[in-house]
């Protein structure tokens, strides 16, 4: 099933794609033009997902209860964790993004505050100060 | 003898301080990665090269760094196998099945050994062959015109489709996808923007370093905290810390053998390094499983494939660094960090920028000599690092990626679009659909569509150009005939597959 909802994406998705490239036209440069690749990727990839629908692979066991619950909170985690690094400045922002981790990945609360700390000043001090990489520092409303 | 004065140029490059000190630093590195569950090659590497950046260095010493992050996570690999029971990497498999066992019998400081000094033979027979056949192929290469480079990449993706996996659709389908993820962003050839949705940060495309951090690095998370609770080692004793030779001594001629068979796979794009360690494996089983010892501790079942996965990923640089074209997961890293450095592979490298390869190859030969040294009175160490719990680790590595892709760019766009490449990994491996085509695609696309549309240029618009030069067409030839025998053997297995089944029902 798995296989083929997938397939199905990817057909759709490929249609779209080779539609789209018709209607990349230049009158300059070269004999072959920005669509014809594109189109040429389009035909086979097609034809490949589309087998995927109509050959689908038995389907592989997905992750349920607790774990399931843990994988989509951590793909949560490291959206936010991208949204809030510029606002809440590095160090604040991979403390909590690493002590949400570290509790996502069965460690007790005090145990993945302590590393999530750590491993955020540890981190800036070896890339902002040693190694030059430049983080921002502070949350953005303070500076 | 041309050869062995280039190879004196690269060690005048090799032996300064500074690259001798990272490439000393690369190493240990690279041991420590390789043996960590949860990071390979593939991730250390990716993960590491925009931090690499970040330092500022000389494109030489950058490019040493990684070629001896790359070998030391080749040695890493084995010691979680040995230890642990459990592979540092998709490579190192195999050495679980005679290496754990003999740890397990006491012999830990020997299986380490020995391990560590097939490593060592499979990566210097691998070497002496990268030093000898690469400017070899670079000097015919340059015959190659568009159109030829054109069916080189073909074959490539045939090559993967065919010899890669199970299901040689999928693998396709991957590639295809990879190649469609190449062609958004600015057209080189016209300026216009294609697929970028309106989108100004995607005007550059896919950067294939956040790609590649997300496809790995992210869904590995994804991946252990699935399997989390059911997968976990215990450390095996140490045992004596000084090994007995005499133990070890049976495990030298398969680590030769290992290292042939490792080296061929190694070149032949697709296969790589698991592959290599496979085939190594299984050779040696046929050839010396007299007395049936073989999976409880023999140390030949352990030298053959740790020679032949080293001697493979050796070999896998060879048509990285002639041709451009990376044969597995970690070569097509070091060709995206290649790329980013611009230096563009292929048989030009070989004439334009000898102290870059040469010296390349130098600091290989000397990383070989450092891990050898490292990992045998070393390998306590890196033994301790395996009891690191996983909710440190993986965090660890989380926030390290983060921090490369954001100094990439500062943009939290990047950012997003390595988190999605990570889900999407996460489903991918799910499935079943190996995750190297799609990369290959997305750092290939480019090229291989420029020198379709330079080729047309040349006959304007006549696609009979493609197939009219000798070389193309028999690379074409090739490729046939790969995916001829891909497909069959694909089709065979089903039908067995579906007959055993239904022979199952009717029971």
């Amino acid at each position: 099933m798995a296989d083929r909802i997938l397939g199905l994406l990817i057909l759709v998705l490929t249609i779209f794609y080779g539609w789209t490239a018709g209607s990349y036209e230049a009158s300059f440069g070269d004999p072959l033009g920005p669509a014809a690749f594109p189109q040429m990727l389009a035909v086979p990839a097609a034809l490949l997902s589309l087998f995927l629908v109509l050959r689908p692979d038995p389907d592989p066991a997905w992750a349920t209860g607790l774990p399931a619950i843990r994988q989509i909170a951590t793909v949560g985690v490291l959206i936010a964790y991208a949204f809030l690094l510029e606002d809440l400045g590095f160090v604040v922002a991979t403390a909590l993004g690493a002590s949400a981790m570290g509790r996502l990945l069965g460690a007790g609360w005090q145990k993945s505050v302590i590393s999530g700390v750590a491993m955020a000043v540890g981190l800036f001090v070896v890339f902002d100060t040693l190694l030059g990489l430049p983080l921002p520092l502070y949350p953005r409303f303070m500076s | 003898m041309d050869i062995l004065s280039s190879l004196a140029q690269g060690f005048a490059v090799a032996v300064t301080p500074t690259n001798l000190a990272f490439a000393v630093f690369g190493c240990f590195l690279g041991t420590i990665i390789g043996a960590l569950p949860g990071i390979g090659p593939v991730n250390g590497v990716a993960i590491l090269i925009p931090l690499a950046f970040a330092l500022r260095l000389d494109p030489t010493t950058v490019l040493i760094l990684m070629s001896c992050i790359y070998y030391g996570c080749t040695y890493g690999g084995r010691i979680s196998s040995i230890m642990l029971n459990i592979p540092g990497d998709a490579s190192s498999i195999m050495a679980t099945l005679d290496g754990h066992p003999m740890a397990k019998a006491g012999k830990a400081s020997e299986a380490l050994a020995i391990s560590a000094v097939a490593s060592f033979i499979g990566s210097t027979v691998a070497t002496i062959g990268l030093t000898l056949f690469a400017p070899m192929l670079a000097s015919v290469a340059i015959y190659f015109g568009p159109s030829d480079y054109f069916a080189l990449y073909v074959l490539a993706f045939a090559m993967i489709g065919g010899v890669g996996g199970a299901s040689p659709w999928k693998m396709l389908l991957a590639g295809f996808l990879g190649l469609m993820l190449a062609t958004v962003g600015l057209d080189p050839g016209t300026g216009l923007a294609r697929y970028t949705l309106g989108s100004f940060n995607l005007y550059d495309g896919f950067d294939p370093i956040v790609a590649i951090v997300g496809l790995f690095a992210i869904s590995e998370v994804l991946v252990y905290l699935e399997t989390a609770h059911h997968a976990t080692g215990t450390l095996v004793p140490m045992g004596r810390a000084v090994p007995k030779f005499r133990e070890m001594l049976p495990g030298m001629g398969a680590a030769f053998r290992g290292s042939f068979i490792g080296f061929l796979s190694g070149i032949l794009p697709g296969a790589g390094a698991s592959q290599g360690a496979f085939m190594a494996y299984v050779a040696e089983r046929r050839y010396s499983n007299k007395d049936d010892t073989f999976g409880k501790g023999d140390p030949r079942g352990l030298a053959a494939p740790e020679a032949g996965d080293n001697a493979a990923a050796g070999g896998a640089l060879i048509p990285m660094l002639t041709l451009g074209i990376p044969g597995s997961g970690t070569t097509a890293v070091m060709l995206a960090l290649l790329i980013s450095l611009n230096i563009q592979p292929g048989p030009l490298l070989f004439e334009r920028q000898p102290d870059m390869v040469w010296g390349l190859i130098a600091s290989l030969y000397i990383a070989n000599v450092v891990l050898l040294v490292m990992n045998i009175p070393l390998v306590g160490i890196f033994t301790r690092m395996l009891s690191m719990p996983q909710w440190i680790l993986m965090p660890f590595i989380i926030m390290v990626s983060f921090l490369g892709v954001y100094s990439i760019s500062h943009s939290t766009f990047d950012l997003m679009v390595m988190i999605g490449f990570g889900v999407v990994g996460y489903i991918f491996r799910k499935l079943d659909i190996s995750l190297i085509p799609l990369v290959l695609g997305l750092l290939l696309g480019a090229d291989m569509e420029n020198n379709l549309r330079r080729a047309l240029s040349i006959s304007n618009g006549d696609f009979w150009i493609l197939v009219q030069s000798p070389i193309a067409a028999t690379i074409y030839a090739i490729t046939a005939a790969v995916l001829g025998t891909a497909f069959i053997l694909a089709f065979r297995t089903a039908r067995r597959r579906r007959a055993s089944a239904l022979a199952e029902l009717e029971d």
